[in-house]
């Protein structure tokens, strides 16, 4: 039987980094085929190329036997390819039935709308999907999982055969994930195939024919799922070389600076599921807490509950020198000697019309003003003391900042939270996006911030990051602490079975 | 991201302020050569005065407009707040004076300083209620301050009717100012204006490149929630920055009251908020939030005033007529300047499609219109002003339609 889909030495490189190299599998049709990788392994990157929203690549696509070349996701449309986000892309303010016919709408013979028709055609959709939703319900009314199935009905009114579905269970609850995975099954039973991205195991074992996985961009390998077990698939996924340089030079540690207490953290609007569950840590001077988990495991809502960067709706308790805290503004917590470093440096962390001065003195402007009045020469001397001190590389302090490699970014926003002098460093994901040179010497300086005493909370989507710089490392999977390992204890493969689920099987 | 535009930032390189001068200079001296009475060399104190008496009058409310823009909000609510305040200036003043003295000469020194200062309290409240509507009821600002647009008037109209009635048992829609400080006032309005913008002017640069404040409103526009996380009280910056922009208002109310000696909530100032959003935006302020500066405000308000001063010159017309098109026009004209770099690059063209055709005619026909009004002042036209637009009409046609082919070849 010819493969409906064949990948055939597919790569694609970004500035910097290799996202995919020599990727060649096929997927046989009424297949549902998972795709396992750890983040960053190149599985969003597979995806976008093949619902056409990357369109440059090496290599070729070949759909049905016949090379394609999509040019958007129209295109991919119409060969039958239909890709359901992560983020889904809803219309909030239009019904169920305008979301499934956007941009394909049916007329009536004197070219108004023909609502009576698309409704029934939604509701027949809807139906066969076991979503309970009344087609004219606005998408914004609806809950996640129903928000899915309606993306899902959107694809099959395409008359898609070709359904890549990208972590769909990530904020769904149990009942949910039961009537998707029955939604699934009974696709499958009409011919339709599954392109399945997940890296929880008992999903994937659960649904999966045939498995990929991905790491560091590269095929390690495809196999029927009868012959593997998940231990297996977690090594495939973690077998990389890890940096062989350990840095962590630090003495002996000190005083607990920070407990949590059985923090839980609600979704807005949502009782069954919870960011966080029950998620009690300690930290003390002079280390580096390492959190793993993958990304909606809860690690962003952590540091951010502690940060009081989020609506303080948490229970437990969060001590700070052994007082209880409850921070409802950043302004609060700087106050209290803590900083962070968002994850999303050009969302949350970087001003861009702002010089390379002015970002990186930001949180620190009261040491350069008198009266609130600037002194600009004591403004540039902080700055300039800063830069030298971790050594950022620019044409000068009043260099656009968006001319800056990203490494050289990082470091300035980190600057910018040392200028204010904190005993609590959270770092969410802070290398993300940063070549391997500029990692090292990040890694460098966050050690050297631990030799002089600062309490570091550290995440990362990469797990050799942890494996070098933390003391101690925690698991979070889907909001609750599932292992904690010492620096000794920690290898690759426990991490990402605690953070797969792949030890217990739900 | 790394676009030029966005590598020019804020407040450093005066290349934008400089180009502005330079236009403000050649419309100057290009309309005094032209205009057959070379008004601007003969008369060059008068000329001098009248614009720079428009010039500070639209400068103090667009200094407070580019505040609110630096901050990334809007306010369009400042016309109305400039009658509130005169109107808010003139009722106190009313209170103050005689009972049956409707020229209100008769307040003392005590009575002016309490109508000056409910005028500027006046611009405060409104300041504190568009701050309070945006960051805890959370309306857009362009909403807030669009009900405040309309409301503001409407509210100063029944208060205008109101305390008329009740101090002179007669209601008035107008209340005319003689007040002795306010006549001086309008005597040496130029210079006491022109100074006050001058020294508001300094004031705003002072917050906004050298204070921690100043700051923190380049780094709220710029990127809100990174604003956030970096400890800084957003809210209360954008208190501040709202409270600027209808203090400004305010202040021009006092002085507009006093030059035109009557406070007639029903017309005076209308549309004032547009043209002074339209001046910090020639002076390089972004709607997007976090770039802008003062001397590029101060230079948009005197462009836009010059350029206005001296159609009228030209066209021999009133000149508020012309007003709302001119701006237009030079709104677009600079904000295209600011990214052309953009066309052309990529292919990008400047009438594509069925829509780019469409656009043709929509610029042509007004041009016609325009240039068979502007014949209608020329002798030498005299019984071929239709003849002359349509020629120029046509002209334009034939000239975009040539543009659009040729970049349809080139392209892809």
């Amino acid at each position: 039987m010819t493969p409906i889909v064949s990948f055939r030495g597919v790569g694609k490189r970004f500035p910097g980094v290799t996202a995919l190299d020599d990727v060649s599998f096929d997927l046989a049709p009424g297949d549902c085929h998972a795709i396992c990788g750890e983040n960053g392994a190149g599985k969003s990157t597979l995806m976008k190329l093949l619902s056409g929203v990357i369109t440059d690549y090496e290599g070729q696509i070949l759909v049905r036997g016949v090379p394609a070349r999509f040019r958007d996701t129209r295109d991919a449309e119409a060969a039958g390819i239909a890709i359901i986000h992560q983020e889904l892309n809803l219309v909030d303010q239009l019904s169920a039935t305008a979301n499934i016919f956007l941009g394909r709408e049916r007329r009536t013979a004197r070219g108004f709308l023909d609502d009576e028709s698309m409704e029934r055609e939604a509701a027949r959709l809807l139906r066969e999907l076991e979503c309970p939703i009344d087609p004219r319900t606005s998408a914004g009314a609806l809950r996640v999982g129903d928000r899915q199935l309606l993306e899902i009905a959107k694809a099959l009114s395409l008359r898609s055969d070709v359904l890549i579905m990208d972590e769909p269970t990530s904020a769904l609850t149990e009942g949910e994930v039961a009537r998707l995975e029955r939604v699934i099954a009974r696709l499958r039973g009409r011919g339709v195939t599954i392109l399945y991205i997940s890296h929880k195991m008992n999903e994937v074992f659960q649904l999966a024919d045939r498995i990929t996985v991905l790491r560091d961009g590269r095929v390690v390998t495809t196999v029927e799922r009868p012959a593997t077990s998940p231990r297996e698939i977690t090594a495939w996924m973690v077998g990389r070389e890890i940096a062989d340089h350990d840095f962590r030079s630090r003495g002996p540690r000190g005083p607990k600076v920070l407990e949590v207490r059985r923090l839980t953290l609600p979704r807005p609007g949502r009782t069954q599921l919870n960011h966080l569950t029950d998620v009690s840590l300690e930290l003390h001077a002079g280390e580096v807490l390492g959190i793993a988990g993958l990304m909606g495991a809860g690690r962003t809502e952590l540091l951010e509950a502690i940060f009081g960067a989020a609506e303080p709706i948490w229970t437990g308790d969060i001590l700070l020198d052994g007082s209880p805290v409850r921070f409802a503004h950043p302004a609060e917590a700087v106050a209290a000697g803590i900083a962070m470093v968002t994850e999303d440096r050009k969302r949350l962390g970087l001003f861009p019309d702002l010089d390379v001065a002015a970002n990186v003195s930001l949180c620190g402007l009261h040491a350069a003003a008198r009266g609130g009045l600037l002194s600009r020469s004591r403004e540039d001397h902080l700055v300039e003391g800063m830069i030298r001190d971790i050594g950022v590389k620019t044409p000068g302090p009043h260099a656009a900042i968006t001319s800056l490699s990203g490494g050289n970014q990082q470091k300035c926003i980190l600057g910018r939270w040392l200028l204010t002098k904190p005993r609590i460093l959270l770092l969410d994901d802070p290398t993300r996006g940063i070549d391997v040179g500029a990692k090292a010497e990040l890694y460098q300086l966050i050690d050297r911030l631990c030799q002089d005493g600062l309490a570091v909370i550290l995440t990362s989507s990469e797990l050799p990051e942890l494996l070098v710089l933390a003391d101690r490392i925690l698991v979070l999977a889907e909001g609750r602490i599932t292992a904690r390992f010492t620096h000794g204890e920690a290898t690759e493969q426990k991490i990402v079975e605690a953070a797969t689920g792949s030890q217990a099987p739900r | 991201m790394d676009s030029p535009a966005t590598a020019r930032h804020g407040w450093r390189l005066p290349r934008h302020e400089l180009a502005i001068l330079l236009a403000t200079a050649a419309v100057y001296v290009l309309t005094g050569w032209a205009d057959p009475n070379h008004t601007y060399f003969a008369n060059w104190a008068e000329s001098r005065d009248i614009i720079l008496r428009n010039t500070a009058l639209l400068g103090i409310i667009a200094l407070g407009s580019a505040v609110v823009i630096i901050a990334g909000g809007i306010d369009l609510s400042a016309g109305s707040m400039v009658a509130f305040s005169a109107t808010t200036c003139a009722l106190v003043l009313t209170l103050c004076a005689a009972p049956d003295d409707r020229r209100l000469v008769t307040v003392g020194p005590g009575g002016i300083a309490a109508a000056i200062a409910a005028a500027l309290l006046a611009g405060l409240l409104v300041g504190t209620l568009h701050a309070w509507l945006i960051t805890t009821i959370r309306l857009p600002p362009f909403v807030a301050t669009l009900a405040t647009l309309v409301g503001l008037r409407s509210f100063a109209r029944a208060l205008c009717l109101f305390v008329t009635k009740q101090r002179w048992g007669s209601e008035s829609q107008q209340i005319n100012v003689n007040t002795p400080f306010f006549v001086w006032l309008k005597e040496h309005n130029v210079w006491i204006m022109t100074a006050t913008f001058i020294a508001l002017a300094l004031l705003t640069w002072l917050i906004l490149s050298r204070t921690v404040l100043g700051r923190h409103l380049y780094a709220l526009g710029g990127n809100e929630q990174a604003a956030r996380l970096s400890g800084i009280r957003t809210d209360n910056v954008k208190w501040f920055a709202y409270c600027f922009g209808s203090l400004t208002a305010a202040l021009a109310g006092i002085f507009l009251m006093a030059d035109s000696s009557v406070a007639q909530p029903g017309n005076l100032a209308r549309g004032y908020e547009l043209n002074a959003i339209a001046a910090a935006v020639v002076g390089g302020c972004s709607l997007q939030g976090g770039a802008g500066t003062v001397p590029g405000t101060v230079l948009g308000a005197l462009f836009l005033r010059v350029v206005i001063d001296a159609v009228s010159k030209l066209i021999k017309a009133s000149a508020d007529v012309y007003e709302g098109m001119i701006v237009g026009i030079i709104v677009a004209l600079a904000v295209t300047c600011t990214q052309f770099g953009r066309f052309g690059q990529g292919g990008r063209s400047l009438f594509p499609g069925i829509r780019g055709l469409a656009a043709i005619p929509a610029i042509a026909i007004p041009l016609g219109l325009l240039a068979t009004m502007a014949a209608a002042n020329v002798d030498l036209l005299a019984g071929r002003t239709a003849l002359f637009g349509g020629v120029v009409g046509a002209g334009v046609l034939v000239a975009l339609a040539a543009v659009r082919h040729l970049q349809g070849r080139r392209g892809p």
